[in-house]
């Protein structure tokens, strides 16, 4: 797949750090970008776009990003969900993986670093 | 982070006024060192022989290193070694307020010596940037030894100072903290720790440092609307929490948790124990920060 014709769901309650998020990866080209401002529009706007890859925070009011996460991969089991969250403890890395989490990356994410998750995504590497 | 706390220590001395430590802060980008201030800080000459060239230089046409060799001050090996070495932050400062007239040669000679001896500092912790040395800062400057939990607000602390640094800026100078039951700006952004012991974090300001706070964190992402301001200032607070508590998980194995943000507007907000509150001074205004730890 182009990465351009990839579609990406944005989750996280901070509205900085969507949109800073979804500024850079239209910067990419690619055009179908989604966002959710907290867990339970998160498996929402999941169920209803289906998009190729998803940016998930975990710390989120409603549901929690783990929560979110956990409930994404019963409607599709072959999800790709990055855990994209300040609060990378053992904990919660235990419990990202366990649910189900392709990666993690901690807080403060740079631009290589979504450009590089996104190039694999395409290219079906992860 | 050396000059911001030495910046802190010339306000809490009465040395220099915010006014002027702020204009510094701003003006030190352009400073360039000159060698009297090298030679005091590496311990080569007095503040005295200092100006004992200056007004020799007024009637000798000799650059200053040549006059330090000339009087017998310096050898010429020292000049060439003294104008080698990379400024550290914090004697860009020092010159620069001796440039302003905020501080003399002598001041300068007189503080910084203080702050070594007081702080047991030399060069080679300040261009290293050691972290346990900045740890120790942090823990002197703020007394925290007297407190409960001394170890988790030095952490803490030094960790917030480095992501000001990294994300915001350097230009501050921290100053005194004192206990609080409330913030004190017109906006306050707050999120708590969980888990193996609680916590209290916020950020409080005025609405224009607040915005400005904000848009220096959301750097090209900026948008000036109050809803983004909040959003970036607790992304800040949320980036800052996030790395103390995944250093908490792998330093100390010791697991917490954060909640989501929650934001006071227009009216203090209320503390239900009390607070260290960490006003630091920025070049565009003061941004209060506020920690408790059980």
């Amino acid at each position: 797949m182009k990465l351009e014709d990839m579609s990406v769901l944005v989750c996280d309650d901070s509205m900085f750090a969507r949109k800073s998020l979804c500024l850079y990866i239209a910067t990419l080209g690619i055009k179908n970008v989604y966002e959710a401002a907290d867990g339970q529009q998160a498996v929402d706007q999941y169920a209803e776009h289906k998009p190729d890859i998803v940016f998930m925070d975990i710390v989120m009011p409603v549901i929690t990003g783990i929560d979110a996460l956990t409930k994404i991969k019963e409607i599709d089991p072959n999800a790709k969900v990055i855990m994209a969250s300040s609060v990378g403890t053992q904990n919660h890395l235990k419990a990202a993986i366990k649910a189900g989490a392709t990666d993690f990356l901690q807080k403060p994410i740079s631009n290589d670093q979504v450009k590089q998750t996104l190039e694999n995504a395409a290219k079906g590497v992860i | 982070m050396f000059s911001q706390f030495f910046g802190g220590y010339l306000l809490n001395k009465g040395a220099v006024t915010k006014e002027q430590l702020a204009k510094a802060l701003d003006e030190k980008k352009v400073t360039r060192m000159r060698l009297g201030v090298l030679a005091i800080n590496a311990g080569l000459m007095t503040a005295d022989q200092v100006e004992l060239v200056n007004v020799t230089q007024q009637t000798v046409d000799k650059r200053f290193g040549d006059l330090c060799v000339d009087m017998g001050y310096l050898k010429a090996e020292q000049v060439d070694e003294l104008l080698s070495k990379q400024p550290t932050d914090y004697l860009l400062l020092g010159q620069t307020l001796v440039n302003m007239g905020a501080l003399s040669n002598a001041d300068f000679e007189t503080y910084i010596n203080e702050y070594r001896e007081h702080n047991q500092i030399n060069d080679d912790d300040i261009s290293g940037d050691q972290s346990d040395k900045l740890a120790s800062l942090v823990a002197e400057f703020y007394h925290f030894s007297t407190s409960q939990n001394a170890k988790l607000y030095t952490k803490y602390v030094t960790l917030l100072f480095k992501s000001l640094i990294r994300f915001v800026g350097d230009d501050f100078t921290p100053l005194d903290a004192s206990p609080a039951k409330a913030s004190s700006g017109a906006l306050t952004i707050r999120q708590n720790i969980t888990g193996a012991y609680d916590g209290i974090t916020a950020i409080s300001a005025g609405t224009d440092e607040y915005a400005t706070f904000a848009k220096r964190f959301a750097k090209d992402a900026y948008v000036p609307d109050p809803e983004f301001d909040d959003a970036s200032v607790g992304e800040f607070l949320n980036v800052c929490n996030g790395l103390y508590a995944v250093n908490e998980s792998n330093e100390s194995g010791v697991e917490i948790s954060l909640t989501p943000l929650t934001t006071a507007k227009n009216e203090e907000m209320a503390f239900d124990k009390e607070v260290f509150s960490i006003p630091v001074q920025f070049t565009f205004g003061e941004v209060e920060f506020l920690v408790a730890f059980s």
